[in-house]
């Protein structure tokens, strides 16, 4: 399979449709789950379709460290490769790498002053400029409403995509109205995608509870246990 | 000689740079008796550290060579191996690895698992050295050794568990608590050598119960009779001592102690901690290949009655001498025996066996199983094996990397090139991953290894060890060249100017491939005859030595041959491989080649306030920045930079973070250049080529 047919194919197409006049570049996403079923996953998908597509994929990891989180590409780019037979493989990975940079903080040590910082210092020094940043491991239990607005308003003036990863309770059944449950229910309001991974009988749901833009409207998605990759119900 | 083996340990003393291991191992010296005054690494005495015997090593307060040293304590016999903590020095930390039993890993209580404890501890996973975590300098302003354990545990994936507590931290550090015996120890003295054990301070006794509930959670797993006794409430020192050695020789339970060498404090405890909890030679499975039976692996005994094996896994060109140092790992070794060098099949007898103290010796009559000792006068390599003349086993070959950099040398008069000739002679024979050869089109000599500084330490040594002043050239990186597509080839070869002609002719193709080099034999009906298949085979070989882009090596070719002709007068040996030399050239440049050039996969550690100037000197280097860690105060940027744009980083790191950042960098793997890179190189080698004629 070819590069192009791989991105076009991507069930997660229904998320980020390939004429994105739709969306604003700012939009801010949220996966949801109990522990063990897949956020990261999720995430590196969204990251790697991002890193297809040419674009530049910073990867904030709090809590986790650097090879944990280069392993989680590693392998669901091997999975991609060998599933689609993807032609030129060895020379896309090399390529695709290129669209991505890590970042690990220990839980005490992320903040938004301090991503501010290292971003700034990618940014300007021509680095890396990221058009998309994935948050996996932040603690949402801790953070209050004026801290998470904080974040948005600076990936929005940064004109950048965000997605964070958020772990759910299995004693906590707060929920807002909107169906978000505890710890994110009282910020339901800040993300404009809020997606919820269900575990069912065979597989797992992508259930995406919150869409401002519509895009997902009536596509069922899932997570194959085994492979951890996303596909269509 | 020492007939117990349940007294002997090997173990080797690995670390960071800097973390204070050639400081340690002097304080073990001292308390065991070896040395009568302690003498600092850069000290003001002018003496130096008694590990670091090579003045080299003196000066830059670096330790380069493994030395093996031998001490007791009580009544253990204990061989150290001091192993250098550079990655450019790897292969003696490799090699110092395989020949020990066991480890202790230092760790600085302020800079914690930095970059290079990683790869040796990957190292001392890979050659399966079970180890003790000891965390020195817990005297030193910013000591954290509870969050330096749990790095153990999460950067290294050991499971780390605390056997002792410190008493105090920086500049209050007075002692350690022993989670086992539940008791305080102190160091007093001069130089710590008073040990007084008293009763847990109490402002410490709570968290000393806390923390030895962890050490018996993590000790139960690995006995029965522990865990019962627990749950009885009548757990005995000896159960968890026990237990701690049961699953530190598993490789699955690290145990971690504390201290600080330089202050005097923890150097003993963690002495009793070797004889108590590493392995004895007895622990260890070594194997050996079979020669007689198709290098089938055969389980070494560690029984002094089998017949001897032994390995060479270290050659000292010292003022006594040729010393090579050998670990038996089965049989025994005596003074006039005649032994057998597996890789020649030569024979050698035993004139002197001598036990090393840094550079001072002592004679012996005789060594056993599980042995260190040095043999004198020997002619060897190091890697080679000895054994019996009634045996043929060789222990298996070490992992060698290929060097990845290469430079001129030229002597500056006729003794430095007499005496350099010897200097190279004995470094290549030391050391594996140094190689040297000269260089026919400019008859330079060009030395190669694994990094700038390795190879700085060899022309350093070179000068004061040996008096060869040598002009050093600008460090060479090693291209390789390969081809990208299949391309087809059918050449003639056609000779016929006086006396007898040659003739050959071959067709086929070449392709890329992952592996080095593949020559496939497709030829049918004998259009090549059989006795010259060979001669094409080696005109394809010589053809890889030199490729037309950069004169770089030529990885990655499968040659198949499908098709030729041959001549009966005219065809000869020579005339096929011409032929296929010319085969070679028309098909390479037809098969789209391309130059690779080594990347090096760099770590550079440092405050994080200097994190962007750090990403920015990699980027500038067309480094790729894999990722950063942030913790604390401290970040490590992990990045992937091609070697050529790597020289002279240290200084230009050291002047950008005020030296207060530091890197490693060792190869990752091979790849191609970028197109205006490549057109450099191109350029330059054509020049070259052009200067030259």
């Amino acid at each position: 399979m070819l590069k192009e047919d791989l991105i076009k194919k991507n069930p997660l197409r229904v998320l980020n449709p390939l004429s994105p006049e739709s969306l604003p570049d700012h939009r801010m996403g949220l996966v949801m789950a109990r522990a063990g079923l897949g956020k990261t996953a999720i995430l590196v998908q969204i990251a790697m379709d991002s890193m297809l597509r040419g674009q530049k994929v910073l990867h904030v990891s709090v809590g986790e460290d650097l090879g944990k989180a280069k392993a989680w590409y590693d392998d669901i780019f091997k999975y991609i490769a060998e599933g689609f037979q993807l032609e030129n493989a060895a020379e896309i990975e090399n390529e695709l790498m290129r669209n991505r940079m890590i970042m690990t903080f220990k839980e005490a040590a992320f903040s938004r002053p301090k991503l501010e910082e290292r971003l700034n210092d990618l940014v300007y020094q021509n680095i890396f400029r990221p058009d998309i940043v994935v948050v996996d491991g932040y603690d949402f239990g801790e953070a209050d409403y004026e801290s998470i607005m904080d974040l948005k308003e600076m990936m929005a003036a940064m004109n950048v995509q965000v997605w964070f990863s958020a772990l759910r309770h299995r004693d906590d059944d707060r929920m807002s109205a909107a169906g978000v449950p505890a710890p994110c229910h009282e910020v339901d309001g800040l993300f404009d995608t809020v997606i919820l991974l269900q575990p069912e009988q065979d597989a797992i749901l992508l259930d995406i509870i919150k869409d401002e833009y519509d895009s997902a409207a009536g596509k069922v998605l899932n997570l194959d246990p085994s492979t951890m990759m996303v596909k269509e119900a | 000689m020492k007939a117990n083996l349940d007294k002997l340990r090997n173990i080797g003393i690995s670390a960071h740079i800097d973390s204070g291991k050639t400081t340690l191992t002097e304080r073990i010296l001292f308390y065991t008796q070896r040395i009568h005054a302690i003498h600092e690494v850069r000290g003001k005495d002018g003496v130096g550290a008694k590990m670091d015997s090579m003045e080299l090593e003196k000066e830059r307060g670096i330790t380069i060579q493994s030395a093996a040293t031998y001490c007791n304590w009580k009544g253990h016999a204990i061989n150290i191996i001091d192993t250098p903590g550079h990655v450019d020095f790897t292969i003696e930390v490799e090699r110092a690895l395989r020949v020990l039993d066991g480890a202790v890993l230092i760790l600085c209580s302020v800079g914690g698992v930095q970059s290079q404890s990683i790869t040796v501890n990957r190292q001392m996973t890979r050659y399966k050295v079970p180890r003790i975590v000891f965390i020195n300098k817990c005297d030193r302003t910013g000591a954290n050794p509870y969050r330096v354990a749990q790095q153990v545990r999460e950067k290294l994936d050991l499971n780390a568990v605390m056997l002792q507590m410190p008493i105090g931290l920086e500049a209050d550090l007075k002692g350690v608590v022993d989670l086992v015996t539940m008791k305080a120890i102190y160091f007093e003295g001069d130089n710590g050598e008073v040990i007084r054990e008293t009763d847990i301070p109490a402002e410490l006794q709570e968290e000393a119960d806390a923390k030895r509930e962890e050490l018996l959670d993590a000790a139960s797993m690995y006995s029965e009779e522990l865990m019962e006794a627990i749950l009885e409430g009548t757990p005995t020192e000896e159960m968890i001592q026990d237990a701690v050695r049961i699953g530190t020789l598993s490789l699955e339970l690290v145990p971690v102690f504390v201290g600080s060498a330089y202050k005097n404090k923890g150097v003993q405890s963690m002495l009793d901690a070797v004889t108590a909890y590493l392995p004895t030679p007895k622990d260890i499975h070594n194997t050996a290949l079979d020669l007689a039976n198709d290098e089938k692996e055969i389980v070494l005994t560690t029984n002094a009655a089998d017949p001897l094996v032994s390995l060479a896994f270290k050659l000292e060109d010292g003022r006594y001498g040729q010393l090579t140092y050998i670990r038996i790992y089965q049989g025994t070794i005596k003074k006039g025996d005649t032994i057998i060098n597996s890789r020649d099949g030569k024979k050698v007898k035993i004139g002197r066996l001598v036990r090393m103290h840094s550079d001072e010796m002592e004679e012996i009559q005789e060594a056993a199983s599980g042995d260190i000792v040095a043999l004198f006068g020997i002619d060897c390599a190091s890697g080679d094996t000895f054994t019996s003349q009634d045996v043929s086993v060789s222990m298996s070959s070490m992992f060698v990397p290929e060097p990845v950099i290469s430079l001129a040398i030229i002597p500056e008069d006729n003794k430095a090139q007499i005496n350099m000739s010897k200097a190279l002679n004995r470094f290549t024979k030391e050391d594996p991953t140094f190689k040297t050869f000269v260089d026919h089109e400019t008859n330079e000599t060009i030395i190669s290894g694994m990094g700038e500084l390795h190879l700085e330490v060899y022309i350093e040594r070179m000068k004061r060890e040996y008096d060869a002043a040598v002009e050093v050239g600008q460090p060479q990186v090693a291209y390789r060249e390969t081809i990208t597509q299949m391309a087809e080839f059918n050449y003639t070869h056609k000779k016929q100017t006086g006396g007898s002609g040659q003739f050959g002719r071959v067709g086929g193709f070449m392709e890329p491939m992952e592996e080095e080099y593949e020559f496939v034999d497709k030829i049918v009906g004998g259009s090549i005859p059989r006795e010259f298949i060979s001669s094409c085979d080696k005109g394809f070989k010589k053809s890889l030595e030199k490729g037309s882009l950069a004169g770089a090596h030529i990885t990655g070719v499968r040659v198949t041959i499908n098709d030729g002709s041959s001549h009966n007068v005219d065809s000869s040996d020579v005339a096929f491989q011409l032929a296929a030399r010319g085969a070679f050239r028309e098909a390479y440049q037809k098969a789209k080649p391309v130059i690779l050039e080594p990347i090096m996969k760099v770590a550079v550690e440092g405050p994080s306030e200097f994190q962007g100037a750090i990403m920015g000197s990699l980027n500038q280097r067309r480094g790729m920045i894999v990722g950063t860690v942030e913790e604390a105060n401290y970040t490590s940027v992990e990045s992937e930079v091609p070697l050529s744009e790597m020289f002279g980083y240290s200084t230009v790191l050291r002047s950008l973070t005020q030296g207060k950042a530091e890197f490693t960098m060792e190869f990752a793997t091979y790849k191609q250049v970028p197109k205006s890179v490549a057109e450099e190189i191109i350029k330059k080698f054509e020049a070259e080529k052009q200067k030259s004629k």
